[in-house]
């Protein structure tokens, strides 16, 4: 259900997500913070208290967000490197079986570009819903049986011929990483201690003694920046997902040079 | 003087009585929070609201079809295309709207050419909610599939040439049967136009298709006083043909009518000009060549032979000139359309006629609109669905090769032929009509036996 989040445009997601942490703050200061102040009322120097308790826990918080805000985005800037590389090599496979004889090099840049486009039409869509797409392993294979199915007949289709074999297998290299950074994702457990450190931020805030309205502006502001680094994320994370994701353009200039050459 | 007290006494308790003071803030607070509540509700609605619609599909699920065709294996190297053709029309469907409103979603698993694995493939994508398959080459792979979607009451659409001497109500045929391409062939051969042949070589991959076909052929021949000059079966994905080619040189045979399929056909041409074979002498009328399976060919090797069709993609109408630029343009201009991908397309936009006129994916429903007849203009012409076979009406064309893997139309029927899929020469007393009973059984045929 959380995933339909990211069916959402990017700007969409995170107003709704500061709406709700700042909408979260608000109710919670209407109904709980009265019930809250009663542990603290009675004591001396409460804010004071209160406040050293949040910067300590906030030093916690905002560490464990950041590093994960880090990996988030390290995570999706290694997926797009990936498929920079799939279609890298892609690409230099396609002109490594141009150069082989007839009805060959035809054959195999057929099968090529057979994959290009059902990775730019079919396997995007998938991964985007976090679909691990199965029919491109048919195509490459189909296309590794005609590769082997080639026998060289002289020294320069024999490097020719290692060429392609090698660069296949660094293209199945970047192919099967892609295949796995689709299912790829901050753990749930992460998720919940992300959840939690936000709900016991926003109730120390509840604890301090202000003017009303001055409570709604301060505690306003730090919910909707909290709620902002969770979106940011929530956006980072599963990198095929959403607006802020990996997108199949390499594949897409690709396929343009292979249809208009 | 006295004093006017009425004004303090409204004032003071409001200025000094914590509890009213509290009731009022607590009341300014509520309807603050009230009013703010409503404020955000109405601003933001429209903005999540927006933003949940957009870019969410058509209204229900997705209509699932199955495409089962090999993508690995010896018959890879024709049944990849119709694959695409399939794809092509979908994709083109779905742009256009989808089906009864919903986008048609495809799967399309690999049989990989085993004939055990078709009817496995079939079973998974049925199970799967599978509302129809478009499938098989072989005719093996075809009759193993017919169990399964007779079984799910499904139906399957098989675009290829075949045998005929079948009839499933749940399978619809768009390809050519004997009488319309493999009599029309011999016709030819035997006429002026042909070069008044009389010793015709029977050569064929060794499954029911060439038997059968060549079955029909040889009772035709028998019909005309003649005999092949020869009979040989070759097994599927088989390319050493020295010995089949020494065979026809020894019968003096003065054409052979292939039914060799697949990449078969490699060894067969590259047999032919090692045994240097003229074309000019000794033609090969291919009965499962097009111009898919030329891309593979080497076209020094079969120059001037000819293949059996109903369709080519050097057909001169403007429809098809469309068609063929449209594919070129979506799957590289190095692509090629030919028989079975023109029956395919056919095929596929007739289901969906017939789905649109039922209103629904049901089978029975399906069947019974497509009983009542439906045409369709192809870019090889009006194609119409026989509804007593459940066969295509289809034009015979004869094709040469040329050295650019093309063909040269060299005869066409005059009008479409309808499908006959029990010839009486070969079958007498069979018949099949679906809008009067089904099948009619005749007497049980041999088809290894002698003619």
């Amino acid at each position: 259900m959380f995933y339909s989040v990211y069916e959402l445009p990017t700007h969409i997601f995170a107003i709704l997500m500061i709406a709700f942490f700042v909408g979260f703050y608000w109710i919670g200061a209407l109904l709980l913070r009265p019930i809250l102040r009663q542990f603290v009322k009675h004591t001396k120097g409460a804010n004071d208290v209160v406040g050293y308790v949040l910067s300590c826990f906030c030093v916690f918080y905002g560490l464990l967000l950041g590093l994960i805000a880090v990996s988030a985005y390290q995570n999706a800037s290694e997926t797009g490197t990936n498929v920079t590389r799939e279609a890298a090599a892609l690409s230099a496979l396609y002109e490594d079986v141009s150069r082989y004889p007839d009805p060959y090099g035809q054959n195999l840049q057929w099968l090529l570009r057979d994959y290009t486009r059902y990775v730019i039409k079919y396997a995007w869509p998938l991964q985007r819903q976090g679909i691990t797409p199965v029919e491109g392993t048919i195509r490459a294979q189909a296309f590794q049986e005609k590769l082997l199915d080639f026998t060289p007949q002289t020294r320069v289709e024999e490097i020719l011929h290692a060429e392609s074999l090698r660069q296949f297998n660094s293209f199945l290299e970047y192919r099967r990483m892609r295949l796995f950074s689709v299912s790829t994702c901050i753990p749930s457990v992460m998720w919940y201690v992300v959840i939690l450190g936000a709900v016991i931020n926003i109730a120390m805030v509840w604890l301090f003694d202000m003017k009303f309205l001055t409570h709604m502006a301060l505690g306003g502001l730090l919910s909707a920046y909290l709620g902002t680094m969770i979106f940011l994320i929530a956006a980072m994370d599963n990198p095929f997902r959403g607006e802020v994701s990996v997108s199949s353009q390499p594949f897409e200039a690709l396929y343009k040079h292979m249809v208009e050459e | 003087m006295p004093r006017d007290v009425s004004h303090e006494n409204k004032k003071t308790p409001r200025r000094h009585s914590p509890l009213a003071t509290s009731q009022s803030r607590r009341e300014f607070v509520r309807r603050s929070g009230v009013a703010a509540t409503l404020a955000a509700a109405q601003g933001l609605a429209p903005i999540i609201f927006a933003g949940c619609t957009s870019g969410v599909p058509a209204k229900g699920q997705p209509i699932k079809i199955g495409l089962l065709h090999s993508q690995t294996g010896t018959m890879a190297i024709s049944e990849t295309s119709l694959r695409d053709v399939e794809l092509f029309a979908i994709e083109q469907i779905n742009a256009a709207g989808g089906l009864l409103g919903r986008q048609i979603e495809a799967s399309a698993p690999d049989p990989r050419s085993r004939d055990d694995l078709f009817p496995k493939r079939a079973r998974e994508l049925l199970s799967g909610g599978t509302a129809a398959i478009f499938g098989c080459w072989t005719s093996t792979s075809r009759k193993a599939v017919i169990p399964v979607v007779e079984e799910f009451n499904r139906l399957l659409f098989y675009s290829v040439q075949y045998e005929g001497n079948e009839t499933s109500k749940n399978v619809v045929y768009g390809g050519l049967v004997p009488n319309q391409q493999v009599l029309p062939s011999i016709d030819w051969l035997l006429s002026a136009a042909g070069g008044l042949r009389k010793k015709v070589f029977l050569l064929g991959s060794d499954y029911i298709f060439p038997r059968t076909a060549n079955f029909i052929a040889k009772k035709y021949l028998a019909t005309k006083g003649l005999k092949p000059a020869g009979e040989i079966y070759l097994p599927l994905g088989h390319r050493e043909f020295g010995p089949a080619m020494q065979a026809i040189l020894a019968s003096s045979a003065d054409c052979v009518l292939s039914t060799v399929n697949g990449n078969s056909n490699v060894g067969l041409f590259a047999g032919m000009a090692s045994a240097k074979i003229d074309p000019d002498r000794v033609p090969v009328l291919s009965t499962s060549i097009a111009e898919d399976e030329l891309r593979n060919l080497l076209p020094e090797q079969v120059q001037g032979h000819f293949a059996a069709s109903c369709y080519f993609q050097s057909l001169p109408q403007e429809a098809n000139r469309q068609w063929v630029e449209h594919f070129r343009k979506e799957f590289g201009y190095d692509r090629v359309t030919g028989d079975p991908m023109e029956p395919d397309w056919c095929l596929l936009h007739l289901w969906k006629k017939a789905v649109e006129k039922a209103g629904s994916l049901e089978t029975d429903a399906v069947r019974a609109a497509m009983l009542e007849g439906l045409s369709f203009a192809g870019p090889g012409g009006l194609v119409t669905l026989d509804p007593k076979t459940q066969h295509t009406t289809k034009y015979f064309r004869l094709g040469r090769i040329r050295k650019d893997r093309q063909f040269d139309v060299v005869y066409e029927s005059p009008t479409p032929i309808d499908p006959d899929p029990y010839p009486q020469i070969a079958f007498p007393g069979w018949k099949c009509d679906w809008t009067d009973g089904g099948l009619t059984r005749g007497p049980e045929i041999t088809i290894d036996g002698d003619v």
